[in-house]
């Protein structure tokens, strides 16, 4: 108590060096708590970018792409004749499309299927890759191009409308010759519902009425957000879908990044209506383990040739905007400014405390000629920078925590974007060129939703934060308390009493 | 009747047992009053080396006694502080040995030697040298805070010997709001407060005027007495020259005259 009280009283006596090394330590501190604070803030918003992406359990998507060299080589003389045949046929015009082999004039009222960019293969390939060790479960997808084509033949040249399927949820519509032909091209995507949790869509997308369910009929369709508003579409409503009706069972979300089909069915009744018997175009994989991802994203690379192993590293590694330049400058130069800040807070605190003991050498060898130890004395000199420390902490914490209110109070908005990567891939195989990448992005979307998010960053300094934020200016004190007493330690005391002050 | 500031106690013992347990050679009983309190043999002090070397004393020999009451005078210079200076171990010869209470300071270690400063010597300095933030009972405790002296008993030891030196009233004024005679009072109240063997004081009445200083001289003198301890002051005073029974005059860092007052 005594020394306690010995050392509040100094450090009252020395009040304008006491509040300068505090608040040396405190910026050094509020440094690291509103960094820390924005840091945390800027990954939960790219979590909230990431969350659609990454699914809720899904660990990676396997697809086949169709690629090619820059020299518009390899692709297709890489697969077998009979691969060779169906890829013509399921990414060529379907049989109502073919406007040369008809007579102007003619009505036309057809429903057409066509792959995009990824492959298909057998729906067999599923359980060979749920059989490969550390996968815990796998569901496949089939996701089509559904053109619906209605009108007559026209004499006349053709007007191009909108892209190909995907983009941003609006499905590209057009017309030919003065609107006497009309297109509607949609995305659909075939889902194996018994396994919701790793679909391509998922029962905690949907926004308005409910999920598959696994004994229901065969022509039910979840439509997505933005496609049902565009469509003025609502659930209970039905939907065409190569030529049959479909009853509209719920709304899902789209968000950015995340699914962007504008139809969803059950897996089996689309490779019905699309003549894709026993085809998917991709598989999602749960692994056993988070940190086993990588090592089974090889493993199916290895036993699937051509296969693309898409994980949600991957994926994250597509979000960009100034939410990722913004997070990696905060992870960069805000840690290094912080790391630089504390570290010179720690040395002004170091420098006052060694000034402070070189102007009390006397009092010191006066402690020490009334019997005080060297450690009596290296005690009260550490246990005033501990004070100051803790000050400069405190401070420094409250000083970072209003930071971070005043960041949240501004409504901080960053747009987070996720990118298309168009190749030419599926150009080059005869599809169209508004198609999906080859790959495509999120885990086994035909389509992703691009464009860009405007995410508000919410900063919240936590509770360990803060504490943490404390120790280090505490810490700065001590170290500040060490240099200042060696100092103090190595006074010899009749050199120091012979000092004037 | 005995007062605060009775000597010995069985904590002393202790203490001074505690003070000594490393000593090399086997430490003379506790208030052994045939042990000389000081012994200096052929004591020199050198401060720097090779031609910027000053020499601050040179083959001093002196004996002091317990309850010995000595003044070391001299001109500016010749070596009275440095002498002072060793007498309280507070730095270590060059050549030669100090002695006190039986035990060659040379040869002890950093933490014995705080422990014989805090156990066996109280200090009194010229310009008091309390501790400014602190009131007079708190400076008056400050010895004590090292010992394991439990806060209450330190407590009620330094308000009696705030009472002894007649600053009862004075316990919880800092040292600013004190006289430089009741500031001297409280440094004297200190100097006591581990019932010390020896007192040591450095010009005690140097920044007093004559009257207060006269005050404070008899009131070390009493102290002292009453507390049997060794009284060792430098001074330039006229006055405490003729009050001290042995008056050792220094020049050039040499013993020039120990001259003893005869009693009686």
């Amino acid at each position: 108590m005594f020394y306690l009280s010995y050392m509040l009283s100094e450090v009252r006596r020395r009040r304008g060096r006491t509040i300068l090394t505090a608040l040396g330590l405190a910026v050094g501190v509020a440094l690291v708590v509103t960094v820390s604070a924005v840091s945390s803030g800027l990954d939960d918003a790219q979590q909230e970018i990431l969350a659609p992406l990454t699914g809720v359990g899904t660990d990676m998507s396997v697809t086949r792409p169709l690629t090619v060299s820059s020299d518009g080589q390899g692709g297709l003389g890489d697969l077998s004749p009979a691969e060779q045949r169906r890829l013509r046929r399921q990414a060529g015009p379907g049989p109502g499309l073919n406007l040369r082999d008809r007579k102007p004039g003619t009505k036309i009222n057809a429903d057409t299927f066509s792959a995009t960019s990824q492959l298909t293969f057998a729906s067999a390939r599923t359980a060979k890759v749920a059989a490969i060790n550390g996968v815990e479960s796998a569901a496949g997808s089939l996701t089509l191009s559904a053109n619906h084509i209605t009108g007559t033949v026209p004499k006349i040249d053709i007007t191009q409308g909108a892209g190909g399927p995907g983009g941003s949820g609006a499905p590209p519509t057009g017309a030919f010759g003065n609107g006497s032909i009309r297109f509607d091209a949609r995305s659909v995507t075939g889902v194996d519902q018994s396994q919701p949790d790793i679909a391509p869509v998922t029962p905690s997308q949907i926004v308005a009425g409910a999920y598959f369910s696994a004994t229901g009929p065969s022509r039910q369709a979840i439509v997505s957000s933005a496609y049902a508003g565009t469509k003025n579409i609502a659930v209970g409503d039905t939907t065409s879908l190569g030529g049959k009706s479909f009853a509209v069972i719920g709304i899902a979300s789209s968000p950015i990044g995340g699914s962007a089909s504008d139809i969803y069915v059950k897996l089996a009744t689309l490779q019905r209506i699309a003549d894709f018997t026993n085809q998917i175009s991709a598989i999602q994989v749960r692994a056993k383990s988070a940190g086993d991802v990588s090592a089974v994203a090889s493993r199916i690379s290895a036993s699937f040739a051509g296969a693309q192993v898409t994980t949600a590293a991957d994926l994250a590694a597509r979000v960009g905007g100034s939410l990722k330049d913004t997070r990696d400058l905060s992870s960069t130069l805000g840690r290094v400014l912080a790391i630089v800040g504390l570290v010179a807070a720690m040395l002004i605190a170091s420098l006052l405390t060694l000034a402070s003991v070189s102007k009390r050498v006397r009092e010191l060898g006066t402690l020490k000629a009334l019997g005080w130890s060297r450690g009596a004395v290296v005690r009260q000199i550490s246990g005033e920078s501990l004070i100051q420390g803790l000050l400069g902490g405190i401070v420094g914490a409250l000083i970072g925590v209003i930071a971070a209110l005043a960041i949240n109070a501004t409504g901080w908005t960053l747009q987070a974007s996720v990118a298309d990567t168009a190749t030419t891939a599926t150009q080059a195989a005869g599809g169209s060129p508004g198609a999906p990448p080859g790959g495509g992005f999120g885990l086994g979307q035909a389509a992703i939703t691009t464009g860009s998010k405007a995410v508000e960053i919410s900063t919240s300094p936590s509770f360990g934060l803060i504490l943490l934020a404390i120790g280090l200016a505490v810490l700065g004190g001590l170290i500040a308390g060490a240099v200042g007493s060696l100092r103090a330690a190595r006074l010899r005391p009749a050199a120091a009493l012979r000092t004037v002050e | 009747m005995t007062t605060p500031t009775d000597l010995p106690s069985k904590d002393d013992a202790a203490i001074m047992e505690a003070a000594t347990d490393s000593a090399p050679t086997p430490a003379p009983t506790p208030y052994d009053v045939s042990v000389p309190i000081y012994d200096l043999q052929g004591v020199a002090k050198v401060y720097g080396s090779g031609g910027s070397a000053v020499t601050a004393l040179a083959d001093i020999d002196l004996v002091i006694e317990p309850r010995d009451f000595v003044a070391i005078v001299g001109a500016s210079g010749s070596g009275k502080t440095t002498l002072l200076q060793l007498l309280g171990a507070l730095d270590r010869p060059s050549a030669g040995k100090v002695m006190c209470n039986g035990r060659d300071i040379q040869s002890m270690s950093e933490g014995e030697l705080s422990r014989l400063r805090r156990d066996v010597i109280g200090f009194v300095f010229q310009q008091f040298n309390l501790i400014p933030t602190l009131s007079a009972r708190q400076n008056v405790e400050l010895p004590a805070a090292p010992t394991g002296m439990s806060s209450e008993e330190r407590r009620t030891r330094a308000v009696e010997l705030l009472a002894a030196v007649g600053l009862a009233a004075r316990e919880d004024h800092l040292p600013s709001q004190l006289s430089g005679g009741e500031q001297q009072r409280v440094a004297i109240a200190r100097a006591l407060m581990n019932r010390p063997r020896v007192l040591l004081a450095d010009e005690p009445t140097g920044n007093l005027d004559s009257a207060t200083g006269t005050e404070i001289l008899a009131l070390l003198q009493k102290v002292a007495t009453e507390n049997e301890q060794t009284l060792v002051l430098i001074t330039h005073e006229q006055a405490v020259t003729e009050a001290a029974p042995r008056v050792v005059t220094l020049r050039d860092g040499r013993v020039l005259s120990d001259t003893t007052a005869s009693t009686g």
